[in-house]
């Protein structure tokens, strides 16, 4: 921590306000109050109140250069001038007067531009997310992304062994933000590892697993001993996604099914049938909870996403006739490499996410759980700052550190968080080679995290009821940071 | 099997597996004979010693208790390998399993002939992987191994202490045991189990008709007319590649039909299901099907089928050639160059997306290899990356200025982009500077000089050619190429996990076709599906096998039971692409370059490498379960816009065996030959019997499908084995 807070004061010279300050300040202060507190798992009554945490993933590595921009003049920590700069002969710089303004208070009120996929859109059926910020609903954490301990630019020129596994691969990096591990792979998610830990004490009767998917089993919902459940999107019923077709209750039909079902217990030590065969079961037991129940009332869009959205919306709804008390989601969006072609892609992507997340906060309002469901996301990587191609093919290319969103009524919204950069705000400085850059010979700008995704991850976690005893457990490096709680939650 | 050495007569398997060309030898025995592990006097403890205290004979009495460690070694006997010329102990495989219910693969070290049929098995307690922790000292656990796909008997070890109360599992024994061998049948390939074996592996399926024609000639003379058989049996759909914003007359809107064929992957899939149905070339059909999964495109971005099926074409018509022509045709196919942008990358913004993907996914992978496809490590015990940003960045450089014929080539027509003829240089967009190209132990070449004379656009075009010509020799000629991609295809054709030994052996035989000739893929499948570990009636091994992916899960039973149209009349017309598309699996709609399934997926929760697993969850399993209820009972309907006659199963060849027996014995022993190759278990065989026979007899037709949809919906028979 010490290093970290030298630096920062070394470099708050002239960029920071005060109003910067004390924020910075207010986020170290909330370590002390982290941690001593231990638990008797066995003993603890499970939590009286509902809480669930959505993962939305941006699959194949959002842009973020393009998702949040500077909407100022201040050159000193990146204005609007450096990023088109950096964009604009290529034909990859959103002009200044589309970006869709936010205050942010760490940055002494500076402005920022979201994406104007976050605005009104055609098609759309509400307002977006933009509306959020100034109610204090949507933070973001910037500059985050894979670390294995904190790293500056010359360690990261110096010691590759202090580096994550395979920087700049998708496969990798979406694993590493999955499991929130980057120098060793692991073959469970921090959601599932969440869910070992908190599942006995939080659901002891529960009908569904704690993580429930959208998009199957990914890595950040298997855990080491508890697996999710995959469920398919709406439109299809809750009591249709799970349920076995072709048996009417004749005497033949149900021969069937009593054959279909002693089936699955004929195995004899071979693995792969006996995987198959766990999720064949575990699918027939959950088919039985699984009913309908009131319908959500808010609009969904009719997209991929937004009946990912509207069917967690629904189980969410549920959660009392499932006995269930914690919950971890997962949903996606793909089509985020946009090597070219970005302009229009991204733009779609953005605005259809928008869309669904604002359609399912307001769902969460409706249903009075504003402040018990969180969203957030997460992709692959950020893309490089300098563009690839130009004009109606003008894209990016893989590269490291991003900007995540965070939704909900307990978000201390209308900010950013996490670590400074080195231009003493958490927002990079947007020059290729420079002091915030990895690259060196051929620079393209790929921004360094200062905040791990442990560092992220945990700030939710921790609001979700993760004890302190627990945090090795699910996060083993959050000890090579010095700041375990960015902020950015209700305590 | 403790003590006593049973001597299993085999014939020496191997000779063939290393020679090339030799089209009329003789298929041996396909069968290994089973390993056994040597028993403590009380039958149910390994026989085991810590290896400093071994004499290098077989021990007389063993320990009784172990300890886990990275360092303690410990010597087992094994009895039964018959070891072929090069087979050492990367061939076999040890795994504990321990009270807690985890398991690992235990790191082995020798394997050591001690007397007649027996070896010492020189091990550790200690997993080197270890993504779920270490062994324990945790008192009684089990221990068994495999080779070429076959386990062992399982023993108790005792880890710190005994006792703990661990129970030995029973091993699978076949339900019946009639089509395992030669009995019954007087000539030919008269391994009737291996032979079904074979057809899912190497085709889509055992039909009646290309089962009989492999008894009567045999796997290798098979796979000889299968390189030579015309392909495809019917034509590729020819909708001509066409302008990127569709005619006003030929929109989703004006002409549903017309926007169809032209601009989305359905002309394909159909094709390609009709192929696997009814194709005369099923092996070439399956190598290319292999080869799209590894090298990705997509109509998630590619957008007419034209430009889809000239990208097939390259695959199933480079299948059987060498793989460096491959990497060259794919490189610059321009459906390739589109998906992975290479078509767009100029000098002054070179594109990194496929020089990193051909690196990693096309050729050799992130990390250094063994040639038996393990991970190299340095010497703090970690992987080594094979390339960093700044070879993608110089690879990148290689790659610039090319892009679509439009104007020069065979098929360039004024105003439609070119998908068909290769991608040509414009020079004005490649970079003439130096380039370094990947150093690695062996290479040839590792760096390309800057352009010296390109004073005009022909020698910038030589200069261009010449480089990338460089630039894939120096990936072709790494050396993890023939483990990657031999892995590779192993795992689409015939097992998840392969053993490193039987990586070895196949990349081997892409190293050197033992003719001198690297990259040889003829010589690379006949050593995928003739090795020992793809081969026998029967396998063991508990992690043996792949689950079918939702394509072939589909194939397959339209092999064994013919697909016909709706109607059951004429023949389907293949519009099955939006059923698999449910169960995750859109054909040539991959969701990314990373296709359907990681190679390196785990199955959750577990230590078992199952890349298709990715593609089962509990929302597909029901899915699955539920599709094979329509699939088999009902038939896929027709419709009015892309499936004008619909698919149905034709079960009639089963119908003599049905009622000729009232108790349904005679028909459930066909299907266990066809559908399991002679695998199904007791209990499985028992039930499926019980509701068989609430089915009236006089209904043959839906006693061959209550039994055909309940085999389907088996794990058992969802994973090939």
């Amino acid at each position: 921590m010490n290093e970290t807070r030298r630096d920062f004061l070394r470099n708050s010279g002239c960029a920071l306000t005060m109003t910067a300050l004390a924020s910075q300040i207010q986020h170290f202060g909330m370590l002390n109050t982290l941690a001593q507190k231990t638990r008797d798992t066995s003993s603890a009554a499970p939590p009286s109140d509902y809480r669930a945490l959505v993962c939305i993933y941006f699959s194949g590595g959002n842009d973020g250069n393009n998702t949040v921009i500077p909407n100022h003049s201040d050159a000193t920590v990146s204005g609007y001038a450096a990023y088109a700069a950096g964009r604009s002969a290529q034909g990859l710089a959103l002009p200044q007067n589309t970006l869709l303004p936010v205050s942010v208070p760490r940055i002494g009120g500076l402005s920022y531009g979201l994406h104007p996929g976050f605005g009104t859109i055609t098609g759309g059926v509400n307002a977006g997310l933009h509306p959020l910020w100034a109610q204090g609903k949507m933070a973001m954490v910037t500059n985050v992304g894979t670390l294995v301990k904190p790293l500056t630019r010359l360690e990261y020129q110096n010691h590759p062994e202090w580096r994550p596994r395979q920087l700049f691969s998708h496969s990798d990096q979406t694993n590493q933000h999955m499991n929130a591990r980057a120098d060793v792979m692991m073959l469970s998610g921090w959601g599932g590892r969440i869910s070992d830990r908190m599942t006995l004490s939080a659901n002891p009767d529960r009908l569904v697993p704690t993580v429930n998917s959208l998009q199957g089993g990914r890595l950040f919902t298997v855990g080491e001993t508890t697996q999710p459940l995959s469920i398919g999107a709406a439109p299809a019923p809750l009591s249709s996604i799970l349920a076995l077709t072709g048996y009417n209750g004749s005497p033949i039909a149900n021969a069937r099914l009593a054959a279909l079902e002693a089936q699955l217990n004929a195995e004899q030590g071979q693995d792969l049938v006996h995987a198959s065969n766990e999720i064949h079961r575990e699918a027939i037991r959950i088919s039985r909870s699984l009913n309908d129940g009131a319908e959500v009332t808010a609009v969904f869009p009719n997209t991929e996403l937004g009946n990912q959205l509207k069917q967690v919306a629904r189980m969410i709804k549920a959660r009392g006739a499932l006995h269930i008390t914690r919950q971890i989601f997962f949903v996606s969006i793909d089509g985020f490499d946009t090597h070219t072609g970005q302009l229009i892609g991204q733009a779609g992507l953005l605005g259809r996410f928008s869309q669904a997340s604002r359609a399912f906060f307001d769902e969460m309002t409706a249903q009075g759980l504003a402040d018990k469901v969180t969203q957030f996301t997460i992709t692959d990587f950020n893309r490089t700052f300098n563009p690839g191609g130009s004009g109606a093919n003008v894209g990016s290319d893989h590269a490291w550190a991003n900007h995540q969103f965070i939704i909900g009524g307990s978000v201390l919204g209308g900010d950013f968080y996490g670590m400074n950069t080195t231009n003493g705000t958490p927002f990079p400085t947007l020059v290729q080679n420079g002091p915030d850059d990895s690259d060196t010979s051929n620079a393209r700008g790929r921004w360094i995290p200062t905040t791990s995704v442990e560092q992220y991850a945990g700030t939710l976690a921790k609001w979700f009821g993760l004890e302190a005893v627990d945090v090795p457990y699910v996060f083993p490096n959050m000890a090579n940071f010095p700041v375990t709680d960015l902020g950015f939650m209700t305590p | 099997m403790k003590f006593s050495f049973r001597k299993l007569y085999l014939f020496p398997f191997f000779a063939a597996i290393f020679t090339v060309g030799v089209f009329a030898q003789e298929d041996q025995n396909p069968n290994s004979p089973t390993p056994g592990l040597l028993s403590s006097a009380d039958r149910s403890r390994v026989l085991a010693v810590n290896t400093r205290a071994w004499d290098g004979g077989i021990p007389s009495s063993g320990g009784l208790v172990f300890r886990p460690s990275r360092t303690n070694q410990i010597t087992v006997f094994v009895s039964n390998l018959q070891l072929m010329p090069g087979e050492e102990a990367n061939s076999v495989r040890l795994y504990l399993t321990q009270r807690s219910g985890k398991s690992f693969e235990l790191q082995i070290d020798q394997l050591i002939p001690v007397s007649k049929g027996v070896h010492a098995l020189q091990f550790r307690l200690w997993d080197p992987l270890g993504y779920r922790g270490q062994p324990v000292a945790d008192g009684d656990s089990l221990i068994n191994l495999t080779w070429r796909g076959l386990t062992s008997n399982v023993l108790k070890i005792g880890l710190g202490s005994t006792g703990g109360n661990i129970k030995i599992p029973t091993v699978p024994t076949p339900a019946t045991s009639s089509t395992n061998g030669p009995t019954g049948e007087a000539i030919g390939y008269l391994y009737a189990g291996d032979r079904i074996r074979f057809l899912e592996q190497a085709a889509f399926g055992p039909s009646t008709a290309a089962d009989q024609r492999l008894r009567r000639i045999g796997l290798r003379t098979w796979l000889a007319e299968q390189f030579e058989a015309p392909y495809p049996t019917t034509p590729y759909p020819a909708f001509p590649q066409t302008a990127t914003t569709p005619a006003t007359t030929c929109t989703l809107m004006t002409n549903p039909t017309c926007f169809r064929d032209h601009y989305t992957m359905i002309p394909l899939q159909k094709w390609f299901f009709t192929e696997a149905f009814y194709g005369n070339a099923p092996l070439r059909h399956r190598m290319a099907w292999a080869l799209g999964q590894i090298f990705v495109t997509s109509g998630v971005s590619v957008q007419q089928s034209s430009h889809a099926v000239a990208y097939h074409k390259i695959l199933s018509r480079d299948a059987f050639g060498n793989y460096r022509e491959l990497l060259n045709d794919v490189t610059m196919s321009p459906t390739m160059g589109f998906y992975l942008d290479m078509a767009r990358s100029t000098k002054l913004n070179p594109n990194e997306n496929y020089p990193r993907e051909i690196m990693q996914l096309f050729s050799i992978g992130l990390v250094m290899l063994n040639p038996d496809g393990t991970p190299r490590l340095d010497q703090q015990g970690q992987a080594i990356p094979t390339y960093d940003q700044e070879d993608v960045n110089e690879l990148s450089k290689v790659f610039t200025g090319w892009t679509f014929c439009n104007f020069t080539c065979p098929n360039s027509t004024n105003g439609i982009i070119n998908y068909k003829d290769p991608m040509v240089l414009i020079p004005e967009n490649h970079d003439l500077g130096p380039k370094s190209l990947l150093n690695y132990p062996g290479a040839q070449e590792t760096s390309i000089p800057a352009c010296t004379d390109c004073t005009d656009n022909e020698h910038i075009k030589t200069y261009a050619q010449d480089s990338l010509n460089r630039a894939l020799n120096n990936i072709f000629h790494h050396p993890n190429v023939g483990p990657f991609i031999g892995k590779l295809l192993i795992q689409h054709l015939v097992t998840s996990d392969p053993s490193p030994a039987y990586v070895g052996r196949v990349a081997a035989v892409f190293n050197d076709n033992g003719a001198g000739t690297r990259g040889d893929l003829k010589a690379v499948i006949r050593a995928i599906l003739l090795d020992p570990e793809a081969r026998g009636d029967i396998k063991t091994a508990p992690r043996y096998g792949k689950l079918r992916e939702p394509v072939q899960l589909i194939t397959n039973l339209a092999r064994i039971f013919p697909a016909k149209d709706y109607f059951g009349e004429s023949p389907s017309d293949g519009a099955l692409a939006s059923y698999v598309a449910q169960l995750g699996q859109d054909p040539f709609n991959s969701p990314t370059v990373f296709n359907y399934f990681s190679p390196d997926f785990i199955v959750p929760g577990t230590m078992i490498r199952a890349p298709e697993f990715e593609l089962l969850n509990t929302g597909y399993a029901v899915k699955r379960t539920n599709f094979l209820h329509t699939f088999i009972f009902e038939g896929v309907t027709a419709n009015a816009t892309d499936s004008l006659r619909g698919t149905s199963l034709d079960v009639s060849e089963y119908v003599p065996a049905s009622t000729a027996d009232p108790s349904g014995t005679q028909l459930l022993d066909l299907l266990n030959a066809r559908m399991m190759h002679g695998a199904m278990v007791q209990a499985q065989r028992d039930a499926i019997l019980t509701a068989v026979q609430a089915v009236p007899s006089s209904n043959p037709s839906l006693r061959i499908r209550t039994a055909a949809y309940l085999i389907a919906a088996s794990s058992q028979y969802q994973i090939q084995r």
